[in-house]
């Protein structure tokens, strides 16, 4: 490492920590290492500007944003909700069980956990504390814990940010998170059923069968984004970018015309907001790339390639090392960050030690979206705490055991890559 | 009038976002549904999506908007905090600054090269980074004018995935 570079970090870290926006904190440090090693300073300018005018799978990200913003500002989420409290609802641990299947049908329309925690969440949680049927806390920790699920069933914001650093493809990436998602939902089911039992919680009365088929018909429309979007991307119709602007069209479409439950006014304000949400993350990305061009020049990829490669990992002692990396980074760090810094790191090191980059990819986004609900920077914590106000320390007491048991199916899924390769590979995945 | 002109910006980039939205969808409509690849389509995202990124980033985040890592910051009684907001501002005004010249010499340098489909110059494509560059140094600069008289409201942290 030159002494520009280091230079150029404790720019970044000493900036970044007194306060100032991670973007405008790697720009300056970017600057510095140029001007100091007597570069041209435009290529800052130049990479970034080029990399955003360039880089056409970045557009997914606005338009995945207006799709999640425009469900959330409709009844689309209520709607969700109603359905799958007649489907689970009169189970042991009830409303606990639709939160986590709300989510996981949520997750199949939205690429954000924070859109997930923000609407359908903030719903499910005024259901579980009515009549105080569950402490606010445990509601406000599941939903974190559900919302984890997010990014990692398809669509993805996240893995469009990973496949951009890291050339993968992101048809299979999406695909690949398809059985790891449902594995996270199954085991959170599996606490919330164990949890529930122990405080005795109330559960809802079963809905009679007779009311199932119109209370099915009504979500319906909402039930076939997910099957719109799969069957886009897989069946050749549209490119997963693509994918993100049907999403978008067909809330858009659902929340106006089908269920009439958004006004001009609402839509204007969603777009407002999506504007701003959408900037903010793609100045980071530009932020990171010449961030990252900078790690290039100075060869960082492949020196610490060769410094593993040195040690003789196999690759699950790699995984399993870079996922302890990864929850010490994911607890201070903010996961778009990690994604668009660490994992360029790491990439050379995947290709030499035999690491398949789409088992690698879904690790990391499994990890990292644990990381949103591990203390104390946890987002998802943050981002209830402020929707609902239940307060951060109660959320945090009662998140243990769902991030334990987040923790043990990321073991699995980093110790069998078949798990997570196996879908991917019926469609026609190479790896 | 402050709030009216970043109203005014505000309703700007949803105007942006939305023009993206729709030129997504025609190109999706018209290579699908009638076989045409539209080149303009994919150029004016890109356009617009550099537009957006930069504009808002300039005129309407505000402190609270931007992914930051605060935990240091938000750790630390007021006075500490007075201090490192003059030193992340002072950090960002002169790294800016130290910018600005090379980088609008670079984007002047694209006068002479047109976007292949719309062509349309590329120093008015690129010209929205070097608003954001003047932007940023303008905005810091009045920060700091405001944290050395003590006027600082607090920041919240906020994150968008």
């Amino acid at each position: 490492m030159s002494f520009e570079f280091t230079l150029c970090l404790m720019v970044i870290f000493i900036l970044a920590a007194f306060g100032a926006p991670v973007a405008l904190a790697m720009i300056v440090g970017a600057v510095t290492y140029l001007g100091l090693s007597g570069q041209d300073i435009a290529l800052a300018g130049e990479q970034i500007i080029q990399g955003v005018y360039n880089s056409f799978i970045l557009l997914a990200v606005p338009l995945f944003i207006v799709a999640a913003n425009i469900m959330n500002a409709g009844s689309i989420s209520d709607r969700l909700l109603t359905f799958c409290v007649a489907l689970v609802g009169h189970l042991k641990g009830g409303l606990g069980h639709v939160n986590v299947l709300s989510s996981l049908i949520f997750s199949g329309m939205s690429g954000s956990a924070v859109a997930d925690a923000a609407g359908v969440g903030k719903v499910i949680i005024g259901m579980m504390t009515k009549d105080g049927r569950y402490q606010p806390g445990y509601a406000a920790a599941l939903t974190a814990a559900s919302a984890t699920i997010g990014p990692i069933i398809p669509p993805s914001i996240p893995m469009v940010i990973f496949a951009l650093v890291s050339d993968a493809s992101i048809g299979f990436l999406f695909i690949a998170g398809l059985v790891p998602g449902l594995f996270m939902g199954l085991v959170l089911m599996l606490v919330n059923r164990y949890q529930s039992g122990r405080l005795n919680v109330a559960v809802e009365p079963r809905t009679p069968l007779g009311d199932l088929p119109i209370i099915t018909w009504r979500a319906l429309p909402t039930l076939m984004m997910p099957v719109i979007l799969l069957y886009g991307i897989y069946g050749g119709v549209t490119t997963p970018t693509e994918a993100a602007a049907v999403a978008a069209t067909y809330a858009l479409l659902l929340a106006a015309v089908v269920y009439r439950s958004i006004s001009l006014k609402e839509l204007i304000s969603v777009f407002r907001e999506s504007a701003r949400s959408s900037a903010s993350v793609g100045l980071v990305i530009s932020a990171a790339l010449i961030f990252n061009y900078i790690v290039a020049t100075e060869g960082l990829p492949n020196q610490i390639a060769e410094l593993l490669a040195g040690w003789n990992l196999t690759p699950l002692e790699f995984l399993i090392i870079v996922n302890l990396i990864y929850l010490v980074l994911g607890c201070i760090l903010d996961a778009t960050t990690v994604i668009l810094v660490v994992v360029p790191l790491l990439i050379p090191a995947c290709r030499e030690l035999g690491v398949d980059i789409v088992h690698f990819g879904v690790i990391t986004m499994v990890n990292l979206m644990i990381g949103l609900i591990t203390p104390p920077y946890g987002i998802l914590l943050f981002v209830i705490n402020g929707t609902t106000g239940i307060p951060i320390a109660q959320i945090i007491r009662q998140v243990l055991p769902f991030l334990i048991i987040l923790i043990v199916a990321l073991l699995i899924m980093t110790a069998f890559p078949d798990l997570v390769l196996y879908v991917p590979r019926l469609f026609g995945y190479q790896g | 009038m402050l709030k009216m002109l970043k109203g005014t910006a505000d309703n700007i980039a949803a105007a942006m976002l939305a023009a993206m939205f729709i030129s997504f969808l025609i190109q999706i409509v018209s290579r699908y549904l009638f076989s045409i690849s539209l080149g303009w389509t994919v150029e004016l995202c890109l356009t617009l999506w550099l537009w957006l990124v930069f504009w808002v980033s300039a005129f309407c985040a505000g402190e609270k908007d931007h992914i930051r890592f605060d935990m240091l910051y938000l750790s630390v009684g007021k006075k500490a905090r007075r201090v490192f907001g003059i030193v992340a501002a002072v950090g960002v005004i002169v790294g800016f600054l130290y910018s600005l010249v090379p980088t609008l010499d670079y984007i002047w340098f694209y006068k002479i090269k047109k976007s292949p489909v719309m062509r349309i110059p590329l120093h008015y494509v690129f010209s929205i980074y070097g608003v954001f560059i003047l932007a940023i140094a303008s905005r810091y600069i009045l920060r700091l004018w405001q944290l050395i008289r003590d006027q600082e409201a607090d920041q919240e942290p906020k994150d968008s995935l």
